[in-house]
């Protein structure tokens, strides 16, 4: 009986994660011949987080975000994203993703850009062209709509790239270190635009090399050789392996693993 | 498969490549370049071709009309008389022997003059007759630059020994072609050309951008969206497929307008050929480019690509010119078909009904290629 009531107790829990979770992945695991690039990792995010996640490079940051849009299979556990099981198809265009190297058409304007995502999106005209001038106007390229990508500096490609993830309005944005090489003034209209989006409902997940931003996000996710180390607040964090920086907090979490 | 997203992708393949000027430029310049090359550098004269006579004329030799014609081709170098034959060989079937060595390809032609060649024109001279005398010409017509200018040359040799520029000659000039087609050269090769540039643009073109979009992530990016594989490598064939159709007409207004090549067939199944071979191209072109890291590496596929094409297809010589070893290579050429296709539309005037041959296998070509395409787009996942 009190198995079944045990059992009738998870299933619950598990529906009501469904609904408020944005990602949930359970063992989750990528493997690349010999080398495990994620391993075994269980995440549950909450929709309407800024969840920022940290670790050095080859940590598996990267593959884990590929898993969780549908680039890549996974070769071990489970992930359920906006509740469906991937690789998405479903729900596909409520997800937004910026991958690392930019992967704009640099032989297409800015404008060209945006509409081709908004097409693959099936975005309706009109509600294209408000999106687009908002957008333009966040990430300051107004005056460059119709300049080619590969005329732009690569802080604005970056941010070029950033509205085509946003383009669609996704419930779920994916961005892989979205502020690398934007200027700090920029980075600051770019956080209060997260604050905006996490206002509006929307959940944030981004990796990032920057301690302040990671400061800033709602939780955080330590990876390290493919594993999640560590999550939860900053501030908690911080608290919980007495340190007063991520940083220090990241080495003393690392040490605990390998202890 | 959405339609929109298929033309979303569509047109950012060609939208990519309005901004390219240069390529642009180079989509029209390439074929004209081509042709005219090809076009002066085969239009222009021909000397020293090699041919056999044959002058079984019985008429004593100083009266003989046939041995004043040889004796007229002898003082310009056109035509080469590498062996000749009189009356005393009359045994040894010096025809035949000539028609063998037309056959084989050591001579291009055999020049026969019979035993009455003389008294036949006479009596066309003397109003005896109107059947005019007859200068056979056993010629292999592969090469109709060749084939024309023996023809002119025997014509001029007449005119001059005869000295008559009527049309009304009572000697006539009838040839038999163990090769070839009566055409002009410029006829024959405007196919083959016309196949191998699309080919080299939509194959180029195709590699390029497929290889880049690999590098760059834009590829890996698109698969995040909505749009599917199948929608991927559908929007790219249609944008290059339309390239190669541009491409063509170029090819066939500059043919017509500067070259008059004749296209006796339907210009629409003309195009439609290339369009499906382009189609094809760019299929092979993205498979190809998942094997290279960079566009460097791509440029290295292009001869690989191209030699077996140039050399094998039948476009500048015909299929039976290949050597025996390689003909298993030409038949698994899709160019081979194309340039076939081409020719039967555009010389001898076939329609659609009687490619159905050569249509199935570039419709084959095409839709095995982007299949696999498609397939190498989802086994990367």
């Amino acid at each position: 009986m009190a198995g079944a009531n045990r059992e009738a107790e998870e299933r619950n829990a598990e529906a009501a994660d469904r609904t408020s979770a944005v990602v949930l992945t359970s063992k989750l695991r990528k493997e690349f011949e010999s080398l495990v690039a994620v391993d075994d990792v269980d995440l549950k995010i909450r929709r309407g987080l800024l969840y920022g996640m940290i670790g050095p490079n080859g940590s598996g940051k990267t593959t884990l975000i590929k898993m969780l849009v549908g680039l890549l299979r996974p070769t071990g556990g489970k992930a359920l994203i906006l509740g469906e099981r991937i690789p998405i198809a479903e729900n596909i265009s409520r997800i937004g993703y910026m991958p690392q190297e930019m992967a704009i058409y640099t032989d297409l304007t800015v404008h060209e850009n945006l509409e081709l995502f908004a097409e693959l999106y099936s975005m309706s005209k009109e509600s294209f062209e408000t999106r687009e001038k908002g957008l333009l106007k966040i990430i300051d390229l107004a005056d460059r709509r119709d300049s080619l990508v590969s005329h732009l500096s690569g802080g604005m490609r970056h941010r070029a790239s950033l509205a085509c993830a946003l383009i669609h309005d996704p419930e779920v944005v994916f961005l892989d270190e979205p502020t690398v090489g934007v200027d700090p003034e920029l980075r600051v209209g770019f956080w209060k635009y997260f604050a905006d989006l996490r206002a509006r409902g929307k959940t944030v997940i981004m990796t990032t090399h920057y301690m302040d931003e990671a400061l800033r996000c709602d939780v955080v996710g330590m990876m390290r050789l493919g594993r999640l180390i560590g999550e939860g607040a900053p501030k908690d964090l911080m608290e919980r392996t007495a340190t007063t920086d991520l940083e220090s907090a990241f080495m003393t979490m690392a040490r605990k693993v390998d202890a | 498969m959405n339609w929109r997203r298929i033309l979303a992708v569509a047109k950012k393949n060609l939208q990519s490549l309005r901004h390219d000027r240069r390529t642009v430029g180079f989509l029209v310049a390439m074929p004209l370049f081509m042709i005219a090359i090809f076009g002066y550098t085969f239009g222009g004269s021909v000397e020293n071709i090699k041919v056999y006579v044959v002058n079984l004329d019985q008429t004593p030799q100083d009266e003989s009309v046939a041995a004043a014609i040889i004796a007229d081709l002898q003082t310009r170098n056109t035509l080469k008389i590498v062996r000749s034959f009189g009356p005393e060989d009359a045994a040894t079937d010096p025809v035949e022997l000539g028609r063998e060595k037309v056959e084989s390809a050591e001579i291009w032609a055999t020049i026969f003059f019979n035993e009455t060649f003389t008294q036949d024109a006479m009596r066309v001279v003397s109003g005896e007759t109107g059947l005019p005398a007859f200068i056979r010409v056993i010629e292999d017509g592969t090469n109709p630059n060749i084939a024309q200018a023996i023809g002119n040359e025997m014509l001029s040799a007449v005119r001059s020994v005869l000295g008559v520029s009527s049309f009304a000659t009572p000697i006539a000039i009838s040839p038999e072609l163990v090769y070839g087609e009566d055409a002009r050269f410029i006829d024959f090769f405007a196919p083959g050309v016309m196949g191998l540039a699309a080919m080299m643009v939509t194959f180029m073109l195709a590699i390029m951008s497929f290889v880049h979009e690999r590098s760059a992530g834009t590829l890996e990016r698109l698969l995040s969206t909505p749009v599917t594989e199948g929608e991927i490598v559908a929007g790219s064939a249609l944008a290059f497929g339309l390239v190669g159709l541009g491409q063509s007409i170029v090819i066939i207004l500059t043919a017509v307008l500067l070259f008059d090549i004749q296209i006796i067939g339907s210009p629409v199944l003309v195009l439609l050929v290339i369009f499906l071979f382009g189609v094809g191209n760019q299929g092979l072109a993205f498979l190809l480019s998942s094997l290279a890291k960079t566009e460097f590496q791509a440029v290295q596929f292009l001869p690989i690509i191209l030699f077996p094409s140039l050399l094998l297809a039948g476009v500048f010589w015909p299929l039976e010119a290949v050597p025996e070893l390689l003909r298993p290579v030409s038949s698994v050429v899709p160019l081979t078909y194309c340039v076939d296709a081409l020719r039967s539309v555009m010389i001898r005037g076939w329609g659609a009904g009687d490619i159905l041959f050569d249509l199935g296998i570039l419709l084959l070509f095409a839709a095995v290629m982007l299949g696999l395409s498609a397939y190498s787009l989802r086994k990367r996942r």
